[in-house]
């Protein structure tokens, strides 16, 4: 499992802007990033190198985070991939409530981060079909 | 519009000062020995400051007399002032109060007639007859616009359309189809009626000539608008549910203030700072001492309107002494589309919830010529959810419970923490962007 950091911020000019900034400040490194939108508000949610220590600095300046459970899996670069991940999972019933891909991974393959209510039988359903999952250590 | 002046109670309404003012000396009298015999709570603040009935001897005496705010109506909630036994009571109705409760006011029937009586004058004032139809969209029920309105149609003998308030296609068939020569409601849903009828080419179907306005601030370039688009004489009427309801004061065809009915409601303007009589033509709190009222008459009561005094014979005859426009409140109400609104009230309703939500801030705003209400609330790591779902719940059930305790609908905005500015003493919690 991979530890995500949801941040509350409203929609108006550079307030995700904030975010990064401060997550500079910190020395954090970002490895994904999606942010989910409503009329008047967003949930930008970030896989980042040290969860906790950014989700401490992050508190102290004022923010609103929650870390959360993720499952992040290695896709293989090639067409129809993400397909074949996401058939994998429909087949075995589990429900994606969202799902976003990694900012960049130099040398190495591409990981899709989602979210679900059933980690576990996701967990099962795909290493059974020989799909790699990624730990916070590999990334 | 052609125009004849009319004035139902010359008598009364032309009176000279002198006149006027040994009437109201005999009244106050009169009310000061009522309430000091029959309210418990006059008579204990008339002991405390050392005053006994006999030192009331005509109105230059007022100041010797104790305020009643607010406070004391929502501490003798519901029936605690009053000076008739209560069976003599036939009505009641309310308006919001700071908090939770209601305030509360009561009338014998002798008091609604007085009512009726004083809006009907205004309704002349308009310009209005018993040949009249009056669609009165104004709420029908605890608010006093309907009723008061209603009670006055009946004492000048026209005939009252009880639309109350809302459906506005409605609004617009019954306009036409009973043929309204007047109409009364909010300034701001008159309006909002105005583009509906002028969007729909209805304008010159309908026989309107009057409209009479009140219960929310509204600036003359409103009354303007309103008089263009619906090709009508557009009045502004006065009143508050502590002292009788709309008809305390109204406006006449010159539009210069507000007449008061000093016969019955003798008016005070006190510089809010000293409590000293202002000057005329001085802004000040408007106070009120009702000389007539026999449920529950209230002895120099603090409207925190404040407002300025002109006692000049008016172009229209009247002597009757006219405030001006409101020019704001010494307290933090606001008028949303005609209730009032604290912002304590919402503060009760925040903390009243699981999640407790101390930091709010209210912006008021008019989109479409009807006032918006948001309330934008703090989100707090307590209750952050990852899920925009559960997010967009706390939004629902926050509204809900405001609109329960406001009776009127807020737009729930979500804002990041520390985002709402925090004071040393006593917090801004409402931004009314309204030009009023």
């Amino acid at each position: 499992m991979i530890k995500q950091l949801s941040v509350f911020v409203e929609n108006r000019p550079g307030s995700l802007m904030d975010v990064t900034n401060a997550l500079t400040e910190a020395h954090i490194n970002i490895r994904a990033v999606a942010s989910f939108d409503t009329p008047e508000f967003a949930i930008l949610r970030l896989v980042v190198d040290k969860a906790e220590d950014a989700k401490s600095y992050l508190t102290s300046k004022g923010f609103v985070v929650r870390v959360h459970d993720v499952m992040g899996v290695e896709l293989i670069d090639q067409k129809g991939n993400l397909n074949h991940m996401l058939k994998i999972l429909a087949d075995g019933e589990i429900s994606i409530n969202y799902i976003y891909s990694f900012v960049i991974r130099a040398e190495k393959a591409p990981v899709m981060v989602f979210s679900t209510d059933d980690y576990e039988q996701a967990e099962q359903i795909l290493k059974g079909a020989g799909v790699k999952i990624i730990e916070d250590s590999e990334l | 519009m052609e125009w004849q002046e009319r004035i139902r109670q010359p008598e009364i309404e032309c009176m000279s000062r002198d006149e006027m003012i040994a009437l109201q000396s005999e009244r106050l009298v009169k009310q000061v020995a009522n309430v000091y015999e029959h309210v418990a709570f006059y008579n204990r603040k008339m002991k405390e400051l050392g005053v006994e009935p006999g030192d009331i001897r005509g109105i230059e005496d007022i100041h010797k007399l104790p305020f009643t705010t607010k406070e004391d109506l929502r501490d003798n909630y519901p029936f605690g002032l009053l000076a008739v036994p209560k069976s003599k009571v036939a009505r009641v109705q309310g308006t919001s109060g700071t908090t939770g409760k209601l305030t509360l006011a009561s009338y014998t029937k002798h008091d609604t007639e007085i009512w009726g009586e004083c809006v009907a004058r205004g309704l002349t004032m308009a310009g209005l007859t018993e040949e009249d139809i009056i669609h009165v969209c104004y709420g029908y029920g605890l608010f006093t616009g309907g009723l008061g309105l209603d009670f006055g149609a009946r004492e000048l003998g026209a005939l009252a359309i009880p639309m109350s308030a809302g459906n506005t296609k409605r609004q617009m068939m019954c306009l036409e189809d009973f043929g309204a020569t007047a109409m009364a409601c909010t300034p701001s849903y008159a309006l909002h009626l105005a583009e509906a009828l002028e969007d729909a080419g209805l304008v010159d179907r309908l026989k309107l000539k009057a409209g009479i306005f009140g219960a929310e601030p509204w600036t003359v370039e409103m009354r303007m608008e309103i008089e263009r688009k619906l090709k009508i004489n557009a009045f502004d009427i006065y009143g508050l549910c502590e002292i009788l309801g709309p008809g305390v004061a109204m406006e006449c065809i010159h539009h210069s203030g507000l007449h008061i009915y000093e016969d019955h409601f003798l008016p005070e303007i006190l510089d809010p700072a000293t409590d000293k009589p202002a000057a005329d033509g001085e802004t000040g709190e408007l106070i009120f001492t009702t000389l007539t009222k026999e449920a529950m008459p209230l002895i120099r009561y603090r409207t925190k309107d404040l407002t300025s005094m002109d006692r000049s014979t008016c172009a229209c005859g009247r002597t009757l002494p006219r405030i001006s426009k409101f020019k704001g409140r010494t307290d933090d109400m606001k008028v949303i589309r005609g209730v009032n609104v604290f912002p304590t009230q919402i503060e009760t309703a925040l903390l009243s919830i699981d999640e407790a939500l101390p930091h709010y801030l209210l912006i008021v705003d008019r989109e479409n010529n009807l006032d918006v209400l948001t309330v934008m609330v703090e989100v707090d790591e307590r209750y952050f959810s990852d899920e925009i779902r559960k997010l967009d719940d706390l939004k629902k059930k926050i509204g809900n419970v405001i609109k329960q305790a406001i009776g009127v609908s807020v737009k729930v905005k979500l804002v990041e923490p520390k985002s709402i500015e925090r004071s040393e003493g006593k917090a801004k919690r409402v931004i009314d962007n309204r030009k009023l």
